[in-house]
């Protein structure tokens, strides 16, 4: 008997040697609506990269939609590992109503956690048939403007805080004027998606409107897809875009994946991860890189939501709280 | 004139394409919105909670899942009819023919928080209401898990099967020296897909073929693992892939109680062939090593497990190290052709006379084998009523009429070895052979 309990153990333990499981490490990245291309990129280069220098696979789960849903999301519980969404606002909301990240997120990773920047631009049908040049041309009646919900799409603020920009700045920061240009300009929209890639949908797809107010990226990105149906415009005038990163501490530290989505974020800053967002349309922080990029990314005068809004959370507060501005241009229009 | 006539047509033409245009517009506007009312509707009902009822109980769930409640049931109506059982001294019966209620149990399970698992189970058949399952479960992942509360101890191999699921109404002659629940914690988790399990748990301890009468009379606990491989499981290797083996165990110290020995020793028809005497108590190391394993492919399904229990007692000024062993081979076809396994067998086509469906049905044969250290005679235990050791084999035809009746018939036939030579040896004077049926409701 005691042979066969010998054999036994021996047999048990070769057993557990061959039940031990390949080192795969799974990371889920949680992002706003137009970044599928930018991190389908960034995913396979990043885990080129890592398994190269630790022979371990990184298999990157990305999850897309508007940027306000998606932050939403993870508040309610989606693991996410990071968080690469539209806007700061979005990622604080989660540190403050689930404390799943720290407060100090935006202070960990250089400019500010924004690896990337954008703008807002205008995609218009192929020769401009309503001759959109600026936001102006936006309030005109008979012009159809296609832009997402501001309450669920980071895109969409980004759009409406442009717009309002715009107009404090044309009429001396006079927030009235403002406030019935962005009216006008929301009469004309007559539907509007919970995501940026949808709107783009309504617009391309769909064939519904003259002009999307789109992330510089999305407009570039239709452009390539379709040459020959849209036209980019440049406004004189738009807002410094800057979607932030941040790994979700306490779901890293439960997954053990706090190194590697570290690492994942810190690759966006490299010259790879920086040559991979100039060549998604996005605007590299690297001015090397910046450069080299150069003749792709018109000039353009940009304001920032600190110098017109004061900040995200008080930009939040007053346009897209509940009974907000935003709220108050609806009912108006209703 | 004419050129007036042909300005006001073009005109007319150009209002009549921008009113098309208009139009065409408001058409694209309203299709579109009607398409995001859709996603909207659909991500609405993605919120919305999940109720089912099927032939795996209720289940209410929270939308994300997080949240879950589930009502299951098991109800067992067995018979037990014993023949040759007229006691040869004073032709009394010695088994009862009986119907009894042997399970009826309410099964409540379910998830708090995501992570967090429980299970209640009270069990109304028998003499007395009794809670058998009473647990917690942690779940950080797959692999790592923690449970606390009264729950099976990981040791017996057929014992950790769940009751609807044995081959025959009884389990055979080592879960005799196996423990059954206990009040305690685990950790336990499964790795790589379920091809090695582990269980390592801190509990009060009981004695062989026990539960726990949820509280401890020593102060003593008992330590108990188990480790279970699958190495086949999930991979290409078909005949293989529910080849499962373990090793398992126990060990905790006792002393001085009469707890640790008040053990059952019951025959398949639940008749006691082994008792202490009187003022032996367990009085030291209680361990236990049982090597186990399964094997299933196809229709063919097979069983084995050995047990050693070694436990040290006492009377008076004597003291013993008794080593008694158990083992039992189970072996299973599903006539009918589909896959037999741990955790039952599905029938393909559920019965339904009207469509010439009956269901699926299983052959099942078990021998097993305990055998008591010939320490215990005659100061632990007396020779001439207790037997030294039971034999046990038995056949029998499971038939499942769906995931959720079944019904069986077995025949069990124990005979006893010793010196068993008194009058009061009633039990084990003759071979106990036994006819079961059950009717078997779960869900």
């Amino acid at each position: 008997m005691k042979a066969f309990l010998k054999s036994f153990v021996l047999l048990l333990a070769v057993a557990i040697a061959a039940s031990a499981p390949a080192k795969e490490i799974k990371l889920l990245n949680v992002s706003y609506d137009p970044t599928r291309e930018l991190y389908q990129d960034i995913n396979a280069a990043f885990a080129k990269q890592w398994k190269d220098k630790t022979g371990d696979t990184i298999i990157v789960q990305q999850s897309h939609s508007g940027s306000g849903k998606q932050a939403r999301a993870v508040i309610d519980g989606l693991e996410a590992d990071v968080v690469t969404l539209a806007l700061a606002y979005d990622i604080d909301a989660i540190a403050d109503k689930s404390g799943q990240v720290a407060k100090d997120w935006q202070k960990r990773l250089p400019e500010n956690s924004t690896p990337y920047t954008s703008t807002i631009v205008f995609l218009v049908r192929k020769g401009n048939p309503k001759g959109i040049k600026d936001w102006d041309d936006l309030i005109k009646p008979k012009v159809s403007v296609v832009t997402p919900n501001p309450k669920s799409s980071g895109g969409a603020r980004w759009n409406y805080l442009a717009a309002w920009g715009y107009a404090l700045k044309k009429n001396n920061n006079s927030e009235a004027k403002a406030k019935e240009f962005v009216t006008k300009l929301f009469e004309n929209v007559k539907i509007m998606d919970t995501g940026a890639r949808g709107a783009t949908t309504t617009f391309a797809q769909r064939g519904i409107g003259d002009v999307l107010i789109a992330w510089e990226n999305e407009a570039f990105l239709s452009l390539k897809d379709d040459p020959d149906k849209f036209e980019i415009v440049t406004p004189s005038i738009s807002i410094l875009a800057e979607p932030p990163v941040a790994w979700v501490d306490k779901v890293v530290k439960r997954h053990g994946t706090e190194e590697v989505a570290k690492a994942y974020l810190e690759f966006l800053y490299t010259p790879e991860g920086q040559e991979i967002a100039a060549k998604n349309f996005y605007r590299p922080r690297s001015q090397e890189v910046a450069q080299k990029y150069a003749d792709k990314f018109p000039k353009i005068t940009l304001f920032t939501v600190d110098e017109l809004f004061g900040g995200w959370q008080k930009a939040q507060k007053v346009h897209f709280s509940d009974n907000g501005t935003f709220d108050q241009i609806q009912a108006d229009n209703r | 004139m004419q050129q007036a006539r042909a300005d006001a047509t073009s005109d007319a033409i150009g209002d009549l394409k921008q009113q098309i245009e208009a139009l065409d517009q408001k058409v694209k506007v309203l299709e579109r919105q009607k398409e995001l009312d859709t996603e909207a509707a659909e991500t609405k009902a993605k919120d919305t909670p999940k109720i089912s009822v099927g032939n795996n109980g209720l289940s209410a769930a929270s939308a994300d899942g997080n949240f879950v409640f589930q009502l299951h049931g098991l109800v067992q109506v067995d018979n037990r009819t014993f023949f040759n059982d007229r006691d040869n001294h004073n032709q009394s019966i010695v088994g009862n023919d009986t119907f009894l209620l042997r399970r009826a149990r309410p099964i409540f399970s379910g998830t708090l928080y995501k992570d967090f698992d429980y299970m209640f189970v009270p069990d109304f058949g028998g003499s007395s209401v009794q809670i058998f399952d009473a647990y917690v479960n942690y779940r950080y992942s797959p692999w790592l898990q923690v449970r606390a509360g009264k729950f099976k101890v990981p040791v017996g191999l057929e014992q950790l099967q769940s009751d609807p699921y044995t081959s025959f109404n009884e389990r055979g002659l080592p879960t005799a020296l196996m423990p059954n629940r206990d009040i305690g914690f685990q950790l336990w988790g499964d790795i790589g897909n379920g091809r090695l399990s582990y269980a390592a748990g801190v509990f009060n301890g009981v004695g062989d073929g026990r539960n726990t009468s949820n509280a401890d009379f020593e102060d003593h606990r008992e330590f108990a693992g188990r480790i279970f491989a699958q190495p086949f499981r999930g991979t290409s290797v078909t005949p293989l892939q529910n080849l499962g083996f373990g090793l398992a165990g126990s060990w905790g110290n006792v002393s001085s109680s009469a707890t640790g020995l008040a053990s059952a020793y019951l025959t398949d028809g639940q008749q006691q062939f082994f008792a202490y005497t009187n003022g032996v108590v367990a009085n030291g190391t209680h361990w236990r090593l049982s090597p186990q394993g399964y094997y299933y492919w196809g229709p063919f399904g097979l069983l084995g497990e050995y047990v050693i229990s070694d436990q040290e007692v006492t009377k008076g000024a004597v003291s013993a190290d008794l080593q008694n062993t158990a083992w039992q081979v189970a072996a299973g076809w599903v006539l009918t052709g589909e896959d037999a396994s741990y955790t039952g067998v599905t029938p393909k086509h559920p019965f339904d006379p009207r469509a010439n469906h009956w269901g699926a049905l299983q052959l099942v044969a078990r021998y097993a084998d305990l055998n008591i250290d010939d320490q215990a005679f005659p100061v632990f235990a007396n020779p001439a009523t207790s037997a030294s050791e039971a034999k046990a084999w038995a056949v029998g035809l499971n038939w499942y009429l769906n995931k959720n009746i079944r019904a069986n018939v077995s025949y069990s036939h124990t005979s006893f070895g010793g010196k068993i030579n008194s009058a009061a040896a009633t039990v084990t004077r003759q071979p106990e052979e036994v006819v079961f049926t059950r009717l078997q409701l779960a869900f």
